[in-house]
């Protein structure tokens, strides 16, 4: 540089001053763009604040219009209703377990000689259809196209009687029996083979015969399930009147913001003429208020006899409790007991403390912004786009996000860094020129390809797996969706194996071979070596190397999109490490999902950016953690 | 050319007996034909020009050199007491604990001073904490650290200086009780006074353990060894009492390096 | 002085069984891994094969490749024959047979015809978005490896690339959204209700609307150049660095400006190490698909981008349709079925083999670099 400088000095002073400036002007070309990369971010920060910081005052009207109309009122009763539904539901369930699973012979036989027989008639349905329903195929001019339709019929039927399903639990005579009737089973047929109807015969006797002994429990349930009717039809009553209230609130609050807008075009518009004619519309635009109180007063009045259908179900409910059998034979029906005993305690607590809230509850109560965030942060629902109420809580979302991360980073933490040693310390120089390029493109597989894999063969084996005898110790199976936490977990792990592995390599590969000759020279063996020096010293990358795998695997689109299940519920862990096989939803796919349908500007989407902002969050804090340990580990 | 015992035949108390070594990095001959006997509880020490095989002669001893992928000892025999370290049921870990080895750089393991020292007693399966304590006192006591560290036992061994590093890598050594120390150029990362103390150190343990240095430092060898050989490109020109070789040279290769000619 | 008995081991060396296990088990998980990837690719080329090889010359489905995708109409004709047609066909068929009743019949939306729209999108997608980020990448990279100095700017901007490079690819989807789609500024004589801000040029009628570019091919390049840009920037930079300083030092001692130097002693060695890491940048740029969903992306489009367009510039602000959003399409919004599955495999191993290719090309080519260049 200074060279340049002093060469220029000496030519005139025009063609110093041109060319550095010209210089001077790559440099700033060249610099500018590198701050090209601080715009972009601060863009990212910036308009994701734009459009998510919208979200709390939106939501916190909605709230507010959720008390008012007293939609919050209706709550109180229905959520306790809804509690005592789902332990009906438990109940059933374990009754329903107990029966079958006495019978589960017969249902497993049942099960099979349908599905056999719905594979064949998948199968030859529609030529079959065609010989019953084609007018032209019935007239005896027609001949020629009635044999070709029963041609077709036969070489179908062949072909879906080449390769059966299995049917383990048939003998073989039954299995050749079923078949042979398929195989001579005349088109117009419309009735079940014969074995299948016995089977199902077969299946109902025994749930018979096993119910019986149980007459009581059904008693006691049906009972249960009864003392909630009241209760019910009350909410229903009252359902009708908020949702109007809300109607009408919601439809004043459109009318205000359009005076806002025309309000703000008129106070710029110059022309006077249009200026009159916008404040005109203003004008005509402003609504009445919604008289809310009217309909307030005849929900107040139903107060009293809402308390009082909550004492009568506490009454209904802790006899319940005393009359339901203390123990069921099977483990599926004696799990889902448990766990109706188990929320028993908190149901009766709120259908106690039902009363003096409902007494307590004002419709005039403010709704503060902390309400909101609050709400936001620690709600159990996200419920969007329905009749009744729009909750934004993302608790099941990050709930979700995080159990997929738990199963995806407890499978691969342990393979990837085991790969990342046997290939830094044990693998000769042709193993590793072998592994290190099949995990790299691992890598670069696209996470649309995995889901889309996740989908259409990992699902469908993993559910295969999930119904076999030999699993069924597993807790959660038969799993009901094959499409589960599970299921996207395991595709994750394959997606941050390779992230995890090269980081973890690179560092175990950082450790002076120094150490590792040390540590032969006074005597250790191999594996000595690796697991006292190596992985010791290295520790610090291998932690920032989880870490950078954690960070991916939670920003993750994709394949949780596809393979999650996208159901938006907290899973249920009554059913203890069998929640890992229900479906769930995510932070990074409920963005993926609903943003391309939600309205411009309205609560759900600046909802969606909030989700961004927490998600941006979290991934910068993991990968400033893992960077910490990176810088640690160059000391 | 070589003045040395060639027909001395094998016997236990030689240390070590190299006999007609050639050694090989691959296709790369860099030992040719070396034969010398290394006697009990001396320090012998190795000089000559960078690159003339005296670090590898050394690490053929404990043969550390078989982590090199290629590198392998093409004839001859290397035997410790009597002992042939290249035959098949040799006892590779015993042997690398009885013929330790000090490195050119110092290399404690990133972890405390105390789990430094004890690392060989560790992996040698020792678990008793008391005689691991015994041990590393031992140790740091015969390398004259104990009174520097006896404090911060647990803390890093990075926080040492360089050449308290070095002489925390001796007692690691030692600690093990060894018989045989092989030193590849204990001092060459080292400021003087550092190097002064590890060769105060070397005339300390020569009472109890036969050593073997690398030097590029003649005077560092005249100070400290009794026997001193000189190699150059792969070959050993001449071997003998130091006082002999340095004085009065038997070889016109010695004693043009000794009087800084080359090198 | 030691027994030298001890030196030879009586039976196994020590821990040779543990060591053994561990090498076993530890080698296994590895190998496990290999299996897992190769099964994965062997299943989808097993599944995918019937849909782009054919048994005759040229081996190649040339028509999935080729034709627009369609959807697949299913029916039985009276005699109770299968037909399997894509909608244009279909359409030619019922003009042909005008009268005939046909029975059975079934749709499945995008299984019928061929893939070549979203692979022109995805084409036209990276290719966009690779030459966006190269030009800002290795301008950014050039400022960073040779003119930067320790400076607060230098600190902010490599803190600007680190965060960058951990963005989940969903939030640039919404960055992209949010500034791409709605909020960039366009000259129009319309503004759209929702511009932001509006700025008058004084030329007819004409202003700068701050309204967005709509969701379109430029949107989409620019989101993915942005989320791509932190790894172009760091290998461009790396390939700079790897050019001996003394290249520099002689040129600038000759007399040479800092910018000749840079054009004729540093980028013309370090060009062939950038675009090889830009082969790895294009396979993770084709292969994105949340950050085209909201920005670029449509399922379903009758003609080719280029297609229909009054003004050959145009091409930038209309949709595409895109090879992984394809994928995602068939693989989430349709039922499966065995006529489904032509175009599902078929769509999958296409883009398998394309990142495939791009991925191996990329390592050979990043070997022979280092093979040739040593300086």
């Amino acid at each position: 540089m200074a060279s340049e400088k002093s060469s220029n000095a000496k030519t005139s002073h025009k063609f110093q001053r041109s060319g550095f400036s010209y210089e001077q002007l790559i440099r700033f070309f060249f610099a500018s763009n590198a701050g090209l990369t601080i715009v972009i971010l601060t863009l990212i920060i910036a308009f994701l604040l734009k459009e998510g910081l919208g979200f709390f005052p939106g939501y916190r009207r909605d709230l507010e219009t959720y008390r008012i109309a007293g939609l919050e009122f209706v709550d109180i009763s229905r959520n306790n209703l809804t509690s005592h539904e789902q332990l009906t539901s438990l109940l059933n369930r374990a009754y329903y377990a107990e029966v079958n699973g006495k019978s589960a012979r017969e249902l497993k036989r049942t099960e099979e000689a349908s599905a056999l027989y719905n594979a064949f008639t998948d199968q030859v349905g529609p030529t079959r259809d065609l010989i019953i329903n084609n007018p032209q195929a019935r007239t005896d001019a027609n001949a020629g196209m009635k044999a070709a339709l029963l041609g077709n019929y036969e070489k179908q039927r062949e072909k879906a009687l080449l390769k059966p399903i299995n049917t383990p639990h048939l003998t073989a005579k039954e299995r050749e029996g079923l078949l042979e009737s398929l195989r001579t089973r005349p088109p117009e047929a419309t009735e079940d083979p014969p074995l299948v109807a016995a089977l199902a015969q077969e299946f109902v006797a025994a749930q018979q015969k096993h119910a019986a002994p149980l007459q009581e429990f059904r008693t006691v349930i049906d009972d249960f399930e009864s003392a909630g009717f009241d209760l019910g039809s009350i909410i229903m009553e009252m359902t009708e009147s908020v949702t109007v209230t809300k109607e009408q609130l919601q439809t004043a609050d459109i009318l205000e913001k359009d005076r806002k807008t025309l309000l703000a075009a008129a106070s710029g518009e110059k022309d006077p003429v249009e200026r009159e004619r916008l404040l005109a519309d203003a004008r005509a635009a402003l609504a009445d208020k919604p008289d809310v109180e009217t309909p307030m007063e005849a929900l107040l009045e139903r107060k009293p006899e809402c308390a009082r259908l909550h004492e009568a179900l506490k009454t209904a409910s802790s006899d319940a409790l005393k009359k339901i059998p203390s123990r069921l034979s099977d483990p599926d029906a004696r799990r889902l007991l448990g766990a109706a005993r188990k929320a028993w305690p908190q149901f009766i607590a709120d259908l106690e403390a039902a009363p003096k809230k409902i007494s307590a509850w004002k419709h005039t109560d403010p709704v503060p912004l902390s309400d909101a965030i609050l709400s936001f942060l620690t709600g159990k629902k996200w419920v969007t786009g329905g009749e009744w109420q729009d909750f934004y809580g993302i608790l099941p979302l990050a709930v979700g996000s995080l159990m997929i991360a738990m199963i995806a980073l407890s499978i691969s933490i342990p393979v990837s860094i085991s790969a990342a040693i046997y290939v830094n310390h044990f693998a000769k120089p042709r193993e590793q020129a072998l592994v290190k390029p099949v995990i790299e493109f691992i890598q670069a597989i696209p996470s649309v390809v995995l889901g889309f894999v996740g989908i259409l063969v990992f699902g469908t084996i993993l559910r295969e797996i999930s119904v076999m005898d030999a699993f069924q110790w597993v807790p959660g199976f038969p799993i009901e969706e094959r499409l589960n936490i599970f299921t996207a977990g395991c595709l994750l792990a394959l997606m941050s194996i390779p992230t995890i592995f090269s980081l973890a390599e690179d560092a175990l590969n950082n450790v002076p071979s120094a150490y590792a000759e040390a540590s032969e020279a006074l005597g250790a063996s191999h594996v000595q070596t690796a697991f006292r020096v190596m992985i010791p010293a290295s520790f610090s990358g291998i932690l920032a190397a989880i870490l950078l795998g954690f960070g991916r695997v939670i920003g993750e689109t994709m394949v949780v999109l596809l393979v999650a299940g996208n159901r938006i519920k907290i899973p249920d862990f009554s059913e203890g490490l069998g929640a890992f096989f229900q479906p769930s939803h995510t932070l990074t796919g409920i963005i993926a999902q609903e943003l391309g349908e939600v309205p411009l500007g309205s609560v759900h989407y600046r909802a969606l950016f909030v989700v961004g902002i927490v998600l941006f969050a979290v991934v910068l804090g993991i990968n400033a953690t893992a960077h910490h340990f990176v810088n640690r580990a160059k000391k | 050319m070589v003045n040395s015992p060639t027909e001395t035949p094998v016997s236990t108390d030689r240390a070590v007996q190299i006999r007609n070594v050639n050694f090989s990095y691959g296709s790369k001959q860099v030992l040719h034909d070396v034969t010398l006997d290394i006697p009990a509880n001396q320090v012998t020490a190795f000089i000559g020009p960078s690159g003339c095989g005296k670090s590898t002669l050394i690490r053929c001893i404990n043969r550390i050199n078989d982590r090199i992928p290629a590198a392998k000892v093409t004839s001859g025999s290397i035997h410790v007491h009597g002992i042939d370290i290249h035959r098949e049921d040799i006892n590779l870990h015993e042997l690398r604990r009885r013929v330790g080895m000090v490195f050119q750089k110092y290399n404690p393991f990133a972890k405390s001073i105390y789990e430094n020292v004890v690392y060989g007693l560790r992996i040698a399966g020792v678990k008793k904490r008391s005689e691991l304590d015994e041990a590393a006192e031992k140790a740091l006591t015969n390398a004259a650290l104990w009174n520097e560290v006896k404090d911060r036992l647990h803390t890093s061994a990075f926080g040492l200086s360089g050449g308290q590093q070095q002489r925390l890598c001796i007692a690691r050594v030692i600690a093990t009780e060894p018989d045989i120390v092989l030193m590849d150029e204990p001092c060459a990362a080292l400021d003087p006074l550092a190097t002064l103390k590890i060769e105060e150190l070397i005339n300390e343990l020569k009472k109890k353990f036969t050593i073997v240095i690398v030097t590029h430092n003649m005077s560092q060898a005249t100070r400290c060894s009794d026997r001193t050989a000189f190699m150059y490109l792969g070959k050993l020109i001449e071997y003998g009492d130091t006082m002999q070789i340095f004085e009065n040279p038997g070889n016109s290769q010695t004693e043009a390096y000794i009087t800084g000619a080359f090198g | 002085m030691i027994d030298p008995d001890i030196l030879i081991r009586k039976g196994m060396p020590k821990g040779y069984f543990k060591d053994i296990f561990v090498r076993i088990s530890l080698g296994s998980v590895t190998y496990l891994i290999l299996l897992i990837a190769v099964m994965l690719f062997a299943k989808i080329v097993i599944d995918g094969a019937p849909a782009i090889f054919s048994s005759k010359f040229p081996f190649v489905d040339m028509e999935f490749l080729t034709a627009k995708n369609e959807t697949l109409h299913v029916f039985d004709d009276a005699e109770g024959t299968r037909h399997k047609l894509p909608a244009s066909k279909y359409n030619e068929y019922l003009k042909a047979h005008p009268g005939d009743t046909i029975y059975n019949e079934k749709t499945f939306s995008y299984s019928g015809g061929g893939i070549a729209g979203p692979i022109a999108g995805t084409a036209l997608l990276t290719l966009g978005a690779i030459m966006l980020a190269l030009f800002f990448g290795v301008s950014a990279a050039i400022y960073l490896a040779e003119y930067a100095k320790q400076s607060p700017f230098i600190h902010m901007v490599r803190l600007a690339i680190l965060n960058l490079a951990g963005i989940p690819s969903i939030v640039f989807g919404l960055f992209g959204f949010s500034v791409f789609v709605l909020a960039v500024p366009v000259i129009t004589n319309m503004p759209s209700d929702r511009s932001l801000l509006v700025v008058p040029l004084l030329i007819n009628d004409f202003c700068l609307s701050f309204q967005g570019w709509n969701s379109s091919l430029m949107a989409g390049c620019a989101t993915l150049a942005c989320m791509i840009l932190p790894v172009i920037i760091t290998a461009s930079e790396e390939s700079l660095r790897a050019v001996p300083q003394g290249f520099r030092d002689a040129s600038l001692a000759m007399g040479a400006t800092r910018w000749q130097t840079i054009r004729k002693c540093v980028l013309p060695y370090s060009l062939p190490g950038i675009l090889t890491s830009s082969l790895l940048a294009i396979t993770r740029v084709a292969g994105e698909t949340a950050p085209i969903m909201f920005t670029a992306a449509v399922a379903a489009k009758d003609d080719f981008p280029w297609e229909g367009l009054k003004n050959p510039l145009d091409i930038l602000s209309s949709q595409v349709q895109a090879l992984p959003y394809h994928i995602y399409t068939l693989a989430a919004r349709i039922p499966n079925s065995e006529y489904t599955q032509r175009a599902q495999y078929g769509s999958v191993l296409v883009f398998l083999i394309l990142v495939a290719v791009l991925s191996f090309g990329s390592m050979i080519l990043r070997a022979k670099l280092r093979a040739k260049l040593k300086w």
